[in-house]
């Protein structure tokens, strides 16, 4: 392995897209992290990697054909009818038809699936697609600001080109919904997803008795914790459940999302977590990695809303997690300086961050998220009894 | 909705002469809790008549030390000794909501479905709640909020094209109360950022009570 066991996958062009004006998805947080993490020592150029190209056959693996096919269409100037769009989730609000957007979500596809093959041959131990973590799209229909599912594409390759067990794990605010649709049949993939409950935020799924379906029963795995949740009760449930799945799954490669929207300041979900717990859960995700299937981890980003304050420092905190780098105690002042200026906020100055104010009710959230926890537990081994691990 | 649109198809119905006992097993067997009666006619072109139904909850006090057990019913009888003769019934094209409510009101957990004399499904409790389930809107990725607009003509009309000006499709509307002046509803809408729309809408006056406001938006 030349430059290291590490990978960090980028492109510039990755970065440099926009939704649509004042669109809550900013693609610029790939640059951000990308330039904290050299100013601060923690990446190495060497390990900074272009995607290889991926076809349109690549996204036929999970996507359908005829929606490939308006994805394409949307994308040229001579785009269909927005009626027409809509039907596939497309020229919405969340969803705006741009130009060449077909080109640059398969981009975003190449990052993810390039990671996965780093990992998955053995040129790198672990691997990160931060511009990866599209996990709403769907196989016919984009949704939630994803279009292609980049994730579900590069598990279904390290699945089906290089027989591994995948063990996938959503740490985003959302329900990771694409991938487990995709997978809801498919013993050889869990997914486990960690997020603000659906009663109370999109997508509106991810409920415990989600389990998984014919041959892939008790391979889905849903924990979904009420608004508010702090980060002791985030990692409470995440203890509880995550490595008990992981192990009883046992599996080859784990795929990490690790979209940052848990966070307290984020605009759009509702959970009340520190860039410290996250921190945890990033932690965690590494360990289980060294117990379970030697080290391969693939991270991937997804969601975060607190753009430039918060997801450059939480992705900043996955990297290290994955690379195993200690970060200073404090955000070098030439990248505050220069972003800030460039974005025309005032940056954070440290990696640690205030913790939110305390809920009057964090007794009551985590005592319910310990219930949901204990009882999908109790439903899982049951489930799992029946149906022994192959 | 229409019972039509819930109920289940595929009935299992027995004849008044089947043994308490067989009627027992024949419900764990097939997993349901209730069984229409039916008993063929003199006229062989015409459809069986029903008869009765029975429930799980008749068949299980058969015998037991009960204020509520058949008095004089043994698990070998017939069931006919212990059906409910007076049989309620549902048509296909019967509103559901009229269906809930006539079961709510005669504490019945299932209903046969006849149209033209003919035993054609039967429509229970979970199916009603399945179409909860349906209209609730929950089987499509969206976000959930919570408004309150005035009760007069319009006012809902005005809140959809408020959410349309978004470009965010409606997967669902609920009613959740209302008295003279106002009502409120659940929208399922199909966007992740329901905080966005929120805005957008409190901005035009709206009331706007999920998703709450948040202090730490930009």
């Amino acid at each position: 392995m030349s430059g290291g066991p590490y990978r960090f996958v980028f492109d510039p062009e990755l970065a440099a897209f926009q939704l649509a004006p004042d669109h809550p998805f900013k693609p610029v947080r790939y640059e951000l992290a990308r330039t904290l993490l050299l100013a601060a020592g923690a990446l190495e150029p060497a390990e900074v990697v272009p995607p290889r190209p991926v076809t349109d056959e690549d996204l036929l693996t999970v996507h359908d054909e005829r929606y490939v096919a308006v994805v394409k269409a949307a994308s040229s100037p001579s785009r269909p009818a927005d009626a027409q769009l809509q039907r596939h989730g497309l020229a919405t609000a969340d969803n705006p038809a741009f130009p060449r957007m077909h080109e640059l979500v398969r981009g975003v596809v190449a990052a993810t699936v390039t990671a996965v093959e780093l990992v998955a041959s053995g040129e790198a131990l672990r691997a990160a697609s931060l511009a990866g973590g599209l996990h709403h799209a769907l196989r016919d229909r984009a949704s939630g600001f994803c279009v292609y599912n980049d994730l579900a594409v590069a598990i279904r390759r390290a699945v089906d080109r290089h027989g591994l067990r995948v063990a996938y794990v959503d740490v985003d605010a959302h329900h990771g919904d694409g991938v487990q649709w995709l997978f809801y049949d498919e013993p050889r993939v869990l997914t486990v997803s960690v997020h603000e409950s659906g009663r109370y935020l999109f997508p509106g799924t991810g409920f415990t008795y989600e389990t998984g379906n014919g041959d892939g029963r008790g391979s889905a795995v849903n924990v979904p914790l009420e608004p508010f949740t702090d980060d002791d009760s985030f990692l409470e449930c995440f203890d509880a459940v995550v490595p008990r799945a992981l192990r009883r799954f046992a599996p080859d490669l784990i795929v990490v999302q690790a979209g940052a929207d848990m966070h307290h300041r984020d605009p759009l979900a509702d959970l009340a977590l520190t860039l410290h717990g996250m921190r945890g859960a990033y932690e965690r995700l590494v360990s289980l990695a060294e117990e379970l299937t030697g080290g391969r981890m693939v991270l991937t980003g997804g969601g975060g809303y607190d753009a430039y304050r918060t997801v450059p420092r939480a992705w900043a905190l996955a990297w290290a997690a994955l690379a195993g780098r200690a970060l200073p105690h404090e955000v070098p002042a030439a990248w505050r300086a220069e972003w800030g200026e460039r974005l025309g906020v005032a940056l954070p100055e440290t990696f640690a961050d205030d913790p939110p104010e305390p809920s009057p009710r964090a007794a009551a959230i985590a005592s319910r998220n310990r219930s949901v926890a204990d009882r999908l537990m109790k439903q899982l081994e049951e489930i799992w009894d029946e149906a022994p691990a192959a | 909705m229409l019972v039509s649109d819930v109920m289940t198809r595929k009935v299992v119905a027995i004849g008044p002469d089947t043994p308490i006992r067989d009627v027992q097993a024949l419900m764990e067997q097939r997993n349901v809790r209730h069984f229409p009666i039916l008993e063929g006619r003199a006229e062989p072109d015409k459809p069986d008549a029903l008869v009765g139904i029975v429930s799980d909850r008749d068949v299980r006090l058969v015998g037991a030390d009960h204020p509520k057990a058949p008095p004089g019913v043994r698990a070998g009888d017939p069931v006919s000794s212990l059906m409910v003769r007076d049989v309620l019934t549902a048509h296909p094209g019967d509103p559901i909501e009229e269906t809930a409510k006539t079961m709510r009101m005669r504490k019945i957990g299932a209903m046969p479905v006849m149209e033209d004399g003919r035993l054609v499904g039967i429509v229970t409790a979970t199916d009603l709640l399945d179409a909860l389930v349906t209209m609730s809107g929950v089987h499509q990725a969206a976000s959930r909020i919570e408004v309150e607009v005035a009760n007069r003509p319009g006012a809902l009309a005005e809140l959809l094209g408020l959410i349309a000006d978004r470009r965010v499709n409606v997967v669902s509307v609920m009613t959740t109360r209302g008295d003279d002046e106002t009502i409120s509803f659940v929208l399922r809408v199909a966007t992740a950022d329901a905080r966005g729309l929120a805005r957008h809408l409190k901005g035009a006056g709206v009331n706007v009570t999920w998703p709450p406001d948040k202090r730490t938006e930009p």
